[in-house]
């Protein structure tokens, strides 16, 4: 059986057991290795994607129950080409981490950014308790998101 | 190479559907909602259904019915849904506290009460606890009928519930009962609760307890009321302090759960902490 998706903005077939996780199938099938496979528990936040605009866990969702809906990774959301204001504010701010889990976590800010934005700290901090960082450096990224936020 | 599974998702569109899907798999099928514990069986080491039925696009699943007398709660509502559509009735404190302070954003807008509810292997849901101090009970359906139970009940019975059979809805009567939500995670936000203490009480003239309903979670395998400390309480004013030696007294009935987390001894000894927590936020 073919599923078929839509991926930042493309339409994609995939020929995958309908249970496997969405994260595989990006990552395998379309080579989009943003999002990461990391604990597979939905906890680590390395494999979000938005799904019709909401942060939502690849490695948690069927693929077969990603069809009809707008599936955005982080390679998806770029603005006329160029970083959007929360990718922009993060590289302006020197808070860019090593890539595994900054991806999701670009995901999950950029929704705050559209759905919050009269964003606070505490707010930040909470739109981040899925995202999961190694490496800390928690500090950067909040700071610059209040500059995304300040500047939008 | 795409993580090899096998198996089928059938998108249910009405509860009739659901349940004609279930009964025809059998023991090979079972209900899908939000997903968060059934994606999580590989790194269980456990294996998938062949067949899922999902029931989350379903709208009387994802529907919330609030009258003066009980709040109905579908099965497929999800915790995010949830704590917004309680989040005006304080005598749903507990239930909207439960919802709102779960796992982390993302999984609050994809795990629903039914999956609560219904995952046998799962002791840290926080929904439980929640309800059995609200006095919850719960319709389950097959395609040869339906039947409503105690949420007690069907937490004993849950783990043996036949093939065929969906848990529909969740009734909780309304009382106007002050009530709260102590939950105790390793880390502040975005982890399972080492403990919780879910509690409802309703006070007379003199600010004595007139009934006390407290509910336990993470603590043991299954959630429970620990009715002994109900005893308790009742007659007494609204004292954090006391309340708290009432359940160091008692916390020895319970026997914890070990896990790589957090071993069994600790899960026991914060209770009294959090009883005190939880009486403290009612403004004892």
């Amino acid at each position: 059986m073919s599923l078929s998706l839509t991926v930042n903005g493309d339409h994609l077939t995939s020929a995958a057991d309908p249970v496997t996780p969405l994260v595989d199938v990006l990552r395998e099938e379309s080579y989009l290795t943003g999002a990461k496979p990391v604990c597979r528990e939905g906890f680590c936040g390395a494999c979000m994607v938005l799904i019709d605009g909401n942060p939502t866990p690849s490695c948690l969702m069927p693929v077969a129950l990603a069809q009809g809906y707008d599936i955005r990774t982080v390679e998806g959301l770029a603005v006329n080409g160029g970083l959007n204001p929360i990718q922009a504010a993060l590289e302006a701010s020197d808070a860019v981490q090593c890539g595994m889990c900054f991806p999701g976590m670009v995901v999950s800010l950029t929704h705050l950014l559209t759905t919050c934005p009269e964003a606070t700290r505490d707010d930040i901090r909470a739109a981040l308790t899925g995202n999961i960082c190694r490496c800390t450096g928690y500090e950067r990224i909040i700071e610059a998101t209040l500059l995304a936020l300040a500047t939008k | 190479m795409v993580t090899p599974t096998t198996g089928s998702v059938y998108v249910a569109p009405s509860l009739t559907a659901a349940l004609d899907a279930l009964d025809e798999g059998g023991s090979a099928a079972a209900p899908f909602a939000g997903g968060t514990w059934i994606m999580r069986a590989p790194i269980r080491h456990e294996p998938l259904k062949s067949r899922y039925v999902a029931i989350g696009r379903i709208p009387e699943l994802r529907a919330i019915k609030i009258d003066a007398e009980m709040v109905e709660i579908g099965a497929a509502v999800t915790h995010v849904a949830l704590a917004a559509a309680l989040a005006e009735l304080s005598e749903f404190d507990v239930l909207t506290a439960a919802a709102s302070r779960s796992a982390n954003p993302a999984i609050r807008t994809m795990a629903t009460i039914g999956g609560n509810l219904a995952t046998t292997a799962f002791a840290a849901a926080d929904c439980v606890p929640a309800l059995l101090c609200l006095d919850a009970e719960v319709e389950i359906a097959s395609r040869g009928g339906r039947e409503r139970i105690s949420l007690e009940q069907f937490l004993t019975m849950r783990s043996t519930l036949a093939p065929g059979w969906l848990v529909q809805r969740i009734i909780v009567p309304r009382r106007g009962r002050k009530t709260v939500h102590a939950r105790l995670p390793l880390r502040r936000a975005g982890d399972y609760p080492t403990a919780i203490v879910s509690l409802a009480v309703s006070v007379d003239d003199l600010g004595h307890v007139r009934t006390a309903s407290v509910a336990v979670g993470s603590v043991e395998p299954v959630s429970r009321r620990w009715e002994r400390l109900e005893a308790a309480l009742v007659g007494h004013p609204l004292n954090a302090a006391k309340a708290a030696e009432a359940a160091a007294e008692l916390v020895d009935e319970f026997t914890g759960r070990d896990s790589a987390d957090v071993p069994a001894w600790y899960r026991v000894r914060v209770l009294p902490g959090l009883v005190r927590r939880a009486v403290a936020a009612l403004g004892s």
